[in-house]
């Protein structure tokens, strides 16, 4: 019959194998290997024993200093929800007086906007007429037309002027 | 909290009675909760990091993350799970700090004495005690050689002596993706067994 290593029941205790595995069948048969494996249990168990058996002050200390901790979190918390609360108030306070404004802008641009419009339709008027028919401009009317020439002449392709 | 439970179990409060009243404000309550899991958080920690002072850290920072984060928790798991699981993680980035902060300085990342081989005494098999020094000291060779999340693993079998299902669940791992990374563990701790072997240990005294 085979035996196995230490090594192989240190792999077998770490791993946890299931009872299907040789090792663990083996385990099953072998008195001899299954003390070895029971010695090395315990003496990795024995390694791995607590070693940090603290004083009670000690506990009392870390929950003290952990609920410090969680105080000074608590505070800035509450601090954060007010300052929160602050911003949405003038947040608020700075929307309501903006449409406040525009709706009175509104009603103070409305007859702008009509005389605005007043003044394009009558420009649209005197651009629909000839506007050198007007009596202020009758005199300049041969210079116009000079002028007009000159560039019906430029646009027929004379480049040179 | 043992001692509270011991003493009046049947009045004992709950961990989701103690959490509502963390929650509505009542800062004792969590006080009794810190109390409750104090011990087991710190050994988890210790277990992984191996260091008092770092261990003491991650207990506090654990439960003051906890605390941050209770509103969220919705019960799926035990109170007790959860904040191992966050004491795990911290444990772990803890790991992985020490390791960075070591490519940058001649510090071993584990300032854990190299031999630790105890004096001979007279007990009745001295020879044992020997060997058996030499199983920590291979497994602490073992140990420095894996990565974060190998130690992670290993230390969690080997001190909390956590079943792999266990780990897997804390470390949100697959047991098959556990089970693969404590075999490295366990290749390399065999190895450190095997100079042993070699330096003339006899398989018997097993």
């Amino acid at each position: 019959m085979k035996h196995f290593s230490e090594a192989d029941l240190l792999e077998t205790y770490y791993t946890q194998p299931g009872e299907s595995m040789p090792v663990m069948m083996h385990l099953a048969e072998c008195g001899e290997c299954a003390s070895r494996y029971e010695r090395l249990e315990r003496k990795v168990r024995g390694l791995a024993a607590c070693e940090h058996d603290k004083p009670e002050t000690f506990w009392a200390r870390q929950r003290i200093s952990i609920l410090r901790k969680v105080q000074t979190r608590r505070s800035p918390a509450l601090a954060k929800y007010a300052a929160a609360a602050a911003i949405v108030l003038a947040l608020g306070g700075v929307f309501a007086v903006r449409v406040d404004e525009s709706a009175s802008r509104r009603v103070d641009e409305t007859p702008i906007a009509t005389t605005a419009s007043l003044d394009d339709s009558a420009a649209r008027r005197l651009d629909d007429s000839d506007p050198w028919q007007s009596e202020e401009l009758k005199d300049l009317q041969p210079v116009v037309a000079w002028e007009s020439w000159v560039d019906a002449e430029t646009k027929n392709g004379d480049k040179s002027l | 909290m043992a001692a509270f439970r011991l003493s009046d179990p049947s009045d004992a409060p709950t961990d989701r009675d103690l959490i509502d009243r963390t929650l509505a404000g009542d800062g004792a309550a969590y006080g009794t909760l810190v109390e409750r899991f104090q011990r087991k958080i710190y050994r988890v920690a210790w277990a992984i990091l191996r260091d008092d002072v770092e261990a003491d850290t991650v207990t506090q920072d654990t439960f003051v993350q906890a605390y941050t984060s209770l509103s969220r928790f919705e019960g799926r798991s035990e109170l007790e799970t959860w904040l191992t699981r966050i004491a795990i993680n911290r444990s772990r980035d803890s790991l992985r700090r020490k390791k960075f902060v070591s490519l940058f300085s001649s510090r071993d990342d584990d300032d854990e004495p190299a031999a630790m081989i105890e004096p001979v005494d007279d007990r009745p098999d001295p020879e044992r005690q020997i060997l058996s020094s030499q199983l920590r000291v291979a497994i602490q060779r073992a140990e420095r050689q894996l990565s974060s999340q190998q130690k992670v693993i290993f230390r969690l079998r080997h001190y909390e002596n956590l079943s792999l299902e266990d780990i897997a669940e804390h470390l949100g791992l697959r047991a098959g993706t556990v089970r693969a990374h404590l075999f490295r563990a366990i290749h390399k701790v065999r190895k450190e067994l095997a100079s042993w072997r070699t330096q003339g240990a006899a398989n018997e005294t097993l």
